[in-house]
This record gives structure tokens, sequence and C-alpha cells, in this order.
């Protein structure tokens, strides 16, 4: 370490120091006003256009196609809609009457277990019965 | 405005005269906003087209008169940016869209005072191209819209629709870019020096 070399800078570093700062900041605010000179200069070096004769019809032109074009696929999604909905109305009254014709689910519950057990549950017969006496 | 709200409203309802006076009205001023935001003359026209005709198909959700022109502007805005996005090309292809031949021709005639104006005009859009070539699309349009076109922050809060300090950091740090590049293309004081010179 330089122990020659004082803690607090000398009055003509300072000066040299703050100088240099100054000079940074003059240099800093010339280039931002050049730059702000540059960008007027580009404004003036671009004026606003009047624009081609043709500008107002080549508006309603591509206006009308892409009414055109949207009307089209306005027209098809209606008719996917109604053709999803009549495909779902035919689906839902296809499934009732399914359900209408099969009796199984309008007995009860007491009902739908006898008819089940009904063959064990019925009496002996009596062709059997003979049978097993003349065994 | 440069148009009554009637009329915004009579083009809403579908009246097509409405709607081709309010074109009328504000055709130069989007023109103009537009070749100095994309620096393509040529393609100038289309792009305007294109804002207008977005103004027609969302004009019907427009409630109040004062966010008009934010609104137009921020119409502006995405057509150019569209359009900067998907142009490929660049300002260091210009001179290569034009033959040898025309070169010459145009060193040959350029003594006289209107082409010298009109080539000192060129360089300054070429170099103002170039140094805003170097921050990305989206800050060259917002630093074209405050330092070119003169809209205030204020202004530029309406048509982005965000914090008025987020557009000071950007812009600030945009223009630092800017800078930087300046220094590099056109050495220390070149443009203020040009102008000591002219006066």
């Amino acid at each position: 370490m330089d122990t020659n070399r004082p803690m607090i800078p000398r009055s003509d570093e300072r000066y040299d120091s703050l100088y240099s700062n100054q000079a940074s900041l003059n240099e800093a605010k010339e280039a931002s006003a050049e730059l702000d000179n540059m960008f007027r200069a580009y404004r003036s070096a671009c004026p606003d256009p009047e624009g081609s004769a043709n500008f107002m019809p080549g508006i309603w032109a591509q206006i009308e196609a892409r009414e055109v074009s949207t009307n089209w696929f306005g027209r098809v999604a209606k008719a996917l809609v109604t053709a999803a909905v009549a495909a779902s109305v035919i689906l839902g009254m296809m499934a009732s009457s399914s359900n209408q014709s099969n009796s199984f689910f309008d007995a009860t519950f007491v009902e739908a277990l006898r008819a089940d057990h009904a063959s064990t549950l019925e009496p002996l017969h009596i062709d059997r019965i003979s049978y097993m006496e003349q065994q | 405005m440069l148009v009554e709200f009637d009329l915004i409203q009579k083009a809403q309802q579908g009246d097509a005269g409405a709607f081709n006076q309010i074109v009328s009205a504000y055709r130069r001023r989007i023109l103009g906003t537009i070749s100095r935001l994309i620096g393509r003359p040529e393609d100038v026209e289309d792009v305007a087209q294109e804002v207008f005709i977005r103004l027609y198909f969302s004009l019907g959700q427009l409630r109040t008169a004062e966010v008009f022109e934010p609104w137009l502007y921020r119409l502006t805005v995405n057509a150019s940016y569209d359009y900067l996005r998907k142009s490929r090309r660049r300002v260091e292809s210009r001179m290569a869209d034009l033959s040898e031949q025309q070169v010459m021709m145009a060193d040959a005639v350029a003594g006289s005072r209107a082409q010298t104006e009109e080539s000192e005009k060129r360089r300054v859009r070429d170099t103002v191209q170039e140094l805003l070539g170097t921050v990305s699309k989206e800050d060259r349009i917002l630093l074209t819209l405050k330092e070119v076109e003169g809209l205030s922050l204020k202004e530029l809060e309406k048509i982005y629709q965000v914090n008025e300090n987020a557009l000071k950091v950007r812009l600030f740090r945009a223009r630092q870019r800017v800078l930087k590049k300046m220094k590099e293309v056109t050495g220390p004081s070149s443009f203020i020096a040009k102008d000591e010179e002219a006066s």
C-alpha cells in the first residue's frame, strides 16, 4: 500500500475530478441536444404525404372483401350450429323412445325381484315328483 | 379533435359518407405518422389503409368522444408494429434496390440545389432510421411518437394504457441506446455543425 499517498485528495485533484465530471455532463447534454436536432430534422425530412387518388376506393374495396368473407364464415357457422342442434334433438328423441320401450325399468323393486326368482320359488311340478317316485 | 362526435356516431350507424369524412380528416396525419414510424414511403399507404379498415370494423365499440384519437393512434401503432414485424427488409438494403445505372445518374445530377436538399433529407432519414434500428420495434415506435410526433406522456399513457413512470423508464433506456449508437455513427456534434453551417 502506498503510505505516501494522502487519504484526502489534494485540492487540484478535486478540481480535476470536478472538471472531468462537468465535462462529461456537458458532453452528454450536447449529445442529447444533437439527438433532439436530429429528430426535428427527421420530422421535416418526412412531411405528411397526401396519399394517392386510389386511397379511399382502396379502403372500401378491402372493407367489402372482408365483409364478404366474414358473411361466408358466418353462414357456415350458422349452418353448423343448426345441424348440431338438430342432431342433438334427434339423439334426445331416440334415447327417450328407447327408455319407454324397456318395461324392466318401469317395474318396482319387489316386482323385479319376484320375476327374477320365480323359477326357484314356484312349487315342484307333479311330473317331476312322479319321476322321482319312479326312481 | 378533427371531427365532431356526431359524425363518429353516424359512421357507427353505418353511414358511409360520415366514415369517408372521418378518413379525409385524419388521412394526412395518419399517413405522416406512419411514414415516420416505418420509414418506407412506398408502403405507407398500405399500412394507412389497414388502419382505417380496422377503424371501420371496430368503430362500434367506441363509446366516448375523448378516447377516439388515442384509439386511432393505437390502431396506427399496432398496424405499424405488424408491418415492421412482418417486414424483413432492412435499411441497408435501400442502396441495393437501386441499379448501378440509377446510382450513377443520381450522382451525375446531384449538383442542383433542390437535389442537394433532397439528398440531405435522405441522409437524415437514413441516419435516423439506422439509429432507430438499434432499439426494439416497440421502443422504436414509442420513441418516434414521443420525440418526432411530439406526443406528451399523458397522450402516450392513454394510447398504451400503461403507467407514466413505466413509459419514462422505457423511453430513457431507448434514448440512451440511440445516443450510444449516434456517437458511433455520426461522430461528435456532426449535426450541430451542419446546422451552424446552414445558418
